[in-house]
Parts: C-alpha cells; structure tokens; sequence
C-alpha cells in the first residue's frame, strides 16, 4: 500500500486517539505528526522485509528521540508526545486475539500471538528507554543549536 | 515549621502525586515528582515507593519519623491532568507559593477540562475507524468500524462514572463492542454491503484494548521498577482476558450467523 496513504490514515488514527486520552488541544497536531512520521518509518520498514521486531524498534527509538525533543522545547513531559505516538505500533489487536484464541482453545496459536504481540511490546518499551538515554546524552547540544525559542517563565 | 504546615506540605505533595497515578502517569515520574516537591519545602530526605495502586512516603523532618500509605485506584491515561500537575509540581518546587494558594490550586487539578461528549464520540470513532484503514480494510468496513467505535466510547464513558469492578467493565465493554459490530454488519448484509467481521471489530476493541499499559508494564520493568512494571503487565493481562470474555459470547453468535 502507498506509505503516504497510511501515513494520513495513521495521522487521524492518532488525532483520535489523543482526544481519547484528552491530550492538551494544542499539542494534539504536533503529537499526531510525530506519530505519522514513527508509523510511515515502520510501514517502510516492514515493506522492505524486516521481521515484526525491528520496524517497532526503530519506530519507537524515532518516536521516542522527536518526543523528547519537542518536551525539551515546548517544556511538556515527554509522555505527552510518547504515548499518542506510539499508539500505531502497539500490539492491542495482538493481545485481544491471543486472549480470542485461548477463550476458544486454540492454545497453538494462542502462543504464537501472544508470544509476538510480547516481543512487540518489549521492543516497544527498549525503543522509548534508548531513546530517553539517548536524549540525555544529545540534550546539551540541542540546547546549545536550538532554533526555537522555549518558554522561559516555568523552567525549574 | 510547625506541625499544620508538615502536615499541609505533604498533604499536597502526595495528593499532587496520586492525581498523577491515577491518570497514568509513570512510576518514575511520580516517584520523582513528589520527592521534588516535598524536599524542596521539608530540607530532608524524602523516600517515596510507588506502585501503580499505592503510595508509600516516608519523611524524617526535624527528627519526627512521618510514614504514610495511601491507597491509589487507577482509572485510565488522562495526560491533561498529568500536564497540568506537572506545571503544578514545577512551580510549587521552584518558587515560593504559598501552601493556602497551593492547596486551591490543587482541587483545580482534580478535575481538569475534558473534551464535550460529542467531541469525544466523533472522534473516538475516528481512531478506531482509520486502524481498519491501516490494517488494510474496505471503505464498508471503515464505516462500520467508526459507527461501533463511536458508540462504544460512549458506553464506556458511561460505564466508567458507574464506578464497576474493573474486570466486570471490561467484560461488559468487550461485550458491547462486538455487538454493536455484529448488528452492524447484520444490518450492512441486510442492504448488501459485505464486511468482514475479524475486520470491523479491530477498530472498537483498538480503543479499549491495554496496548499501553502493556508497553509502560515492560518500561517499568526494563527501567527496575519491577514490582510496578509486573502489576501493570498483569492489570493489562486481566484487562484482555475480560475483553476477550465479552467479546467471545457474541462471537458464538457471530460464527453461527455469518
């Protein structure tokens, strides 16, 4: 499928998400880009033939580096920008069809479903944790070449 | 210091805190904001362990012993409040608030501005709508999708100011969702337009299912927060356990129909 395509479809599926989670009305677009550009990253990488780990991985490290950027200048915690971001890449379908299998006892497939949507969920969360160290290391730099001007009057 | 202003100053660092936990906040992130702004005020060492249904603090201000537990009831990610209680910590910490101006702003946080209904439905539908579209759906089953999602939401906002047992929501939640995409569907037959029913119900459950706390459950514990980390991997386990429960009784009917 055309990656600009799901990249639209992924942006109002998290616009609608955000209002879900009554995210801030004016951080709602700037989250909903953040988390189009992670899931078009993830379709590309997934069309180019990765396994189902890597795409959420890289998706995730992608996701997690521009939300901590934009925490650092728009002085939001980073949760803000993380959570909507990476709702495309979470493995919710995953889970409830692991839970299907087993209700209907079909405990083979049950394992290979749930033992994916894991692994997805892991590299999910190892994804955002690097992002987040990695962030700490590049902050200083960032700061130094930032081109925008953060609000000064609620710094610690 | 006296003994009211003790009192005062951790009243609103630990209120500050579980307005925090509530929402679905990080463990860290509460660990720390409530150590910030209670040593910023009390020139002690604070110690506080969090995890996601309770609270411990311990202080020893003046060389009184102060330990307390509260009890935390989690009731979804709501991130306004955890924007707006972070601004909050931030200037309490940093500047010189007095604990009565404090306080008033504190039960301002309690219950901070949410979408209307009609915001919430319309766009509700749309998340769970355009993850059919994303996993490769028809334009039929988009629509059905967003109709049941939409309606679902609604539910369970209703659901949720009912105060039920978390299990037995989930359940009812899991329930209603697939059968408002199996009338769906029925009446989509009924007119001639075909949708597959593994298709539309991705979207209603997508907007219900415990992808989140899954991932935040495996964060915790990859950061060593492990006792908060496995109770939210297990909250999320029970979570899908119900849905699927739900979910299940209509499929019987759904593979007897279709």
């Amino acid at each position: 499928m055309n990656i600009f395509l799901q990249g639209l479809y992924s942006f109002f599926c998290v616009v609608g998400f955000s209002i879900i989670f009554n995210l801030p009305r004016k951080l709602i677009f700037i989250a909903s880009i953040n988390g189009m550009f992670g899931w078009m990253l993830y379709a590309f990488l997934q069309s180019s033939g990765t396994s189902f780990i890597v795409p959420a991985f890289i998706g995730s490290i992608f996701v997690g580096l521009v939300g901590e950027f934009l925490a650092s200048v728009q002085k939001h915690p980073a949760t803000l920008f993380i959570i909507p971001g990476i709702i495309p890449f979470v493995p919710g379908y995953g889970i409830y069809y692991t839970m299907y299998h087993i209700v209907s006892q079909d405990f083979e497939t049950a394992m290979t479903t749930g033992a994916e949507s894991l692994f997805i969920a892991i590299s999910i969360a190892c994804g955002i944790v690097l992002a987040t160290s990695l962030f700490r290391i590049i902050r200083p730099f960032t700061e130094k070449f930032c081109v925008f001007t953060p609000k000064k009057n609620n710094t610690i | 210091m006296n003994d009211i202003e003790l009192k005062k100053i951790i009243n609103i660092a630990v209120e500050a805190g579980k307005i925090m936990l509530t929402n679905g906040a990080e463990t860290y992130r509460v660990e720390e904001t409530v150590k910030r702004m209670a040593e910023s005020r009390l020139n002690t060492e604070v110690n506080v362990f969090v995890i996601p249904t309770g609270m411990i603090f311990s202080a020893e201000p003046d060389g009184i012993l102060i330990t307390k537990l509260y009890r935390v009831n989690p009731s979804g990610i709501d991130l306004e409040s955890i924007d707006r209680t972070n601004e909050f910590a931030r200037q309490f910490s940093s500047t010189d608030m007095s604990l009565d101006e404090a306080e008033s702003k504190l039960l301002e946080l309690v219950s901070p501005p949410n979408f209307t209904k009609l915001t919430r439905f319309f766009f509700s539908g749309m998340a769970g709508g355009f993850f059919v579209l994303l996993f490769g759906g028809t334009l039929s089953e988009f629509i059905l999708s967003y109709v049941a999602s939409s309606f679902t939401i609604l539910l369970w906002d209703n659901l949720t100011s009912k105060n039920m047992n978390f299990f037995i929501k989930n359940i009812l939640g899991g329930f209603l969702a697939s059968l408002l995409c199996f009338i769906g569907i029925s009446i989509g037959k009924w007119i001639g337009v075909e949708a597959s029913f593994n298709m539309v119900i991705i979207g209603p459950l997508m907007t219900l299912v415990p992808g989140v706390s899954l991932t935040n459950g495996i964060r915790d514990l990859i950061s060593g927060e492990l006792l908060a980390g496995s109770a939210k991997i297990m909250e999320a386990l029970f979570i899908a356990i119900a849905l699927a429960f739900g979910a299940g009784m209509v499929l019987q009917f759904v593979l007897a129909w279709i």
